[in-house]
């Protein structure tokens, strides 16, 4: 039986091609576990969803408000990326983000100050509200989870008293809620001819674009670390990886121009990803943030200031908590008394599955954003079958805490190889 | 080496903590492009005694001069001003970032500035490191690994490299052999002797009085905040160290 087996594997292992092949496969899986296990977990869950829902959860429709609704999420989570890489964190953002749409909504409601106006003025109580909570962290050295809780509590407080005589807030202002509601308009000048037919066409050109830009980064990248003496994956398994990922690009932007096309809340997202994901990763504050999280005593030592990133890392914070507000109340054309709540868990939730570390240093841009897809992909596939929001909360606390254990498992692996 | 103007001079240093005198007026001196070993047993006033050199502490007393000319040192940033580094035992690095980043960390070099936030310059960084690392002969595979995965003698190098890498006058060295296996200490003792070839000058604080005979010229003892000895380092390691030793347990007593 044994020999059998052996008779049967054995021309496989002999041929050194494929079992190169296979191992360096293996090789490359185990080495980037951490960051393809998400993408695999987004993968997995829009799979079993489309399949539970009938292909409703995949539908042009769906995937369109799975954004929208993504995108206050997701722009507070890129915050918390940051608060939780210099080894902090801030539970004040969630109401603070309801108090600061209720705000805006006070301003064009009843001060009837024009929508840009109203804007600036959260996105200045944002950062007020930052260098607040960077005064009592950086400056008092109180710990970020008692001042944040603080401020959980005051901004829940301001919220009602806002919204106090009122209640809802409704907006009328149409420029404000277009931001949540409305969508890129579209290239009239292109025929509605052929398969462009009922496309929307800027947001397919959009795709084709970002498909050629990261097909030729990931070569330039590629190219870099090849010449840094890196161990890369065979050119084989590289094409594969492009073809896929341009794939997966190319399916979005087929499903997105299919419906109204790019709303206004995704671009504000990806504006905000780009941004993040370039001062992070090419700017001098960017690293001086790393280094903060990964030895603070070091980065004092070789003369950064620790309490200056603390600042600009809360004050961020603030303004993504502003934008997150004016993304919400947008898209509800309202602000209640109740928005906000557990936004700033959600966030946290989106940067842990995202790869964060809770004990500072580590985390990616990139990476929250997936998170904070996981996370909403859940609620929302979750809600079209119709399970109860009881189970809902326990799913997603499954998924927090697995994505946790794997990375805690695939991390202390990596150090069990050096 | 002597008739020139020694690169540092601390003259009759007192520091007290509450109560405690943790240095009773010493002096010190260390001469261009020398090795110096710091050695005494614990609370004997070395670390005391470097971190007023470095900055972080303010004497009580005493005179410090660099290069013949008095001067005050307030914080580390002004040690960094006189080109003073000092080398931490274990705070020096960041794990999560790589090689070129913990050189450069704090002082990174950039393409296009506004303000104070400006764009790195990868290309550039990486090329200085690679040179400052040949220079020394320390060997990696690549400066774009990340710290995390160094060995303690390789992470402990980079430190060592980090620190002269910007022209410093003087390097401070707080036990860099401590906590390092027998082979990365052989590694960094080289590149300690390396330096000396460039021409640094280095004070070097260890309790392990064979891995500073190897690499000094001179060797100072503290014993409860005094110096009892001030000596070339000469014959064989058995009976330099049995010197030495004598005047660390307070055995010998004759430093006038």
């Amino acid at each position: 039986m044994l020999k059998k087996e052996v008779k049967r594997i054995m021309p496989l292992i002999n041929n050194p091609e494929e079992t190169a092949l296979i191992k360096s496969a293996n090789k490359i899986l185990q080495e980037n576990i951490r960051e393809w296990g998400m993408y695999i977990a987004l993968l997995v869950i829009i799979i079993i969803f489309t399949i539970t829902t009938k292909g409703v959860f995949l539908s042009s429709r769906n995937i369109s408000n799975l954004i929208n609704q993504t995108g206050y999420i997701a722009v507070l989570a890129i915050g918390m990326t940051l608060v939780i890489i210099i080894s902090h964190i801030d539970l004040s953002v969630g109401y603070l983000s309801g108090f600061l749409g209720a705000v805006a909504a006070t301003a064009m409601e009843f001060w009837h100050w024009s929508a840009p106006l109203s804007i600036a003025l959260i996105f200045a109580l944002g950062i007020l509200a930052g260098f607040l909570t960077g005064f009592l962290v950086g400056q008092m050295k109180i710990p970020a989870f008692v001042a944040t809780l603080a401020g959980w509590l005051g901004y829940r407080g301001a919220l009602q008293l806002v919204t106090m005589h009122r209640g809802t807030i409704v907006i009328t202002n149409n420029f404000f809620n277009a931001i949540g509601n409305g969508y890129i308009p579209d290239l009239s000048f292109i025929p509605d001819v052929g398969f462009l037919r009922g496309i929307h066409k800027l947001t397919f050109l959009l795709g084709i674009l970002v498909i050629i830009f990261y097909i030729l980064s990931e070569i330039n990248r590629r190219n870099r670390m090849l010449y840094h003496n890196f161990k890369v994956s065979p050119i084989h398994l590289f094409i594969v990886k492009l073809v896929l990922m341009s794939a997966l690009i190319g399916v979005i932007t087929w499903i997105l121009s299919g419906y109204r096309g790019l709303s206004w809340t995704a671009v504000t997202v990806i504006v905000v990803v780009l941004f993040y994901h370039f001062i992070m990763n090419r700017t001098n504050l960017g690293r001086h943030i790393y280094a903060v999280g990964g030895n603070p005593e070091a980065a004092q030592l070789t003369g950064i200031s620790v309490k200056r990133i603390t600042y600009t890392v809360f004050c961020s914070m603030g303004i993504l908590a502003a934008l997150s507000g004016i993304l919400y109340a947008s898209r509800f054309k309202s602000a209640t008394t109740t928005a906000g709540t557990l936004f700033e868990l959600d966030a946290v939730a989106a940067a842990f599955v995202g790869g964060a570390s809770p004990s500072g240093g580590i985390g990616k841009i990139s990476g929250s954003i997936v998170g904070a897809f996981v996370m909403m992909s859940l609620t929302s596939g979750m809600n079209l079958m119709g399970i109860d929001i009881s189970y809902q909360y326990v799913v997603r606390a499954l998924v927090l805490v697995a994505a946790v254990v794997f990375d805690v498992a695939t991390r202390n692996k990596k150090e069990e190889i050096t | 080496m002597i008739d020139r103007v020694p690169v540092v001079k601390m003259c009759n240093i007192k520091k007290n903590f509450g109560g405690v005198q943790a240095l009773k007026g010493v002096d010190l001196v260390l001469h261009h492009n020398e090795i110096l070993g710091l050695v005494g047993d614990n609370a004997a006033g070395k670390s005391t005694l470097m971190k007023i050199l470095s900055g972080a502490y303010i004497p009580d007393e005493g005179e410090i001069f660099i290069e013949g000319k008095k001067i005050n040192m307030a914080s580390s940033r002004d040690a960094h001003h006189y080109g003073i580094e000092m080398l931490y035992q274990d705070l020096a690095l960041a794990n999560n970032l790589d090689v070129v980043a913990n050189v450069f960390m704090g002082r990174e070099k950039m393409n296009f500035k506004i303000g104070d936030i400006g764009i790195l310059d990868e290309h550039y960084m990486e090329r200085e490191t690679e040179r400052l690392l040949d220079r020394l002969k320390i060997d990696l595979a690549s400066v774009r690994l990340k710290v995390e995965s160094l060995s303690g003698g390789q992470r402990q190098a980079i430190a060592i490299a980090r620190a002269t890498a910007f022209n410093a006058r003087v390097t401070i060295m707080d036990e860099p052999t401590a906590a390092l296996s027998v082979a990365a200490i052989k590694k960094v003792l080289d590149l300690v002797k390396e330096l000396k070839k460039q021409g640094n000058s280095i004070i070097i604080i260890s309790h392990r009085i064979e891995d500073i005979y190897q690499v000094s010229d001179r060797m100072i003892v503290l014993r409860q905040g005094r110096k009892v000895c001030d000596t070339r380092v000469t014959g064989d390691i058995d009976t330099f160290r049995e010197h030495v030793v004598a005047y660390i347990i307070g055995a010998r007593d004759d430093y006038a």
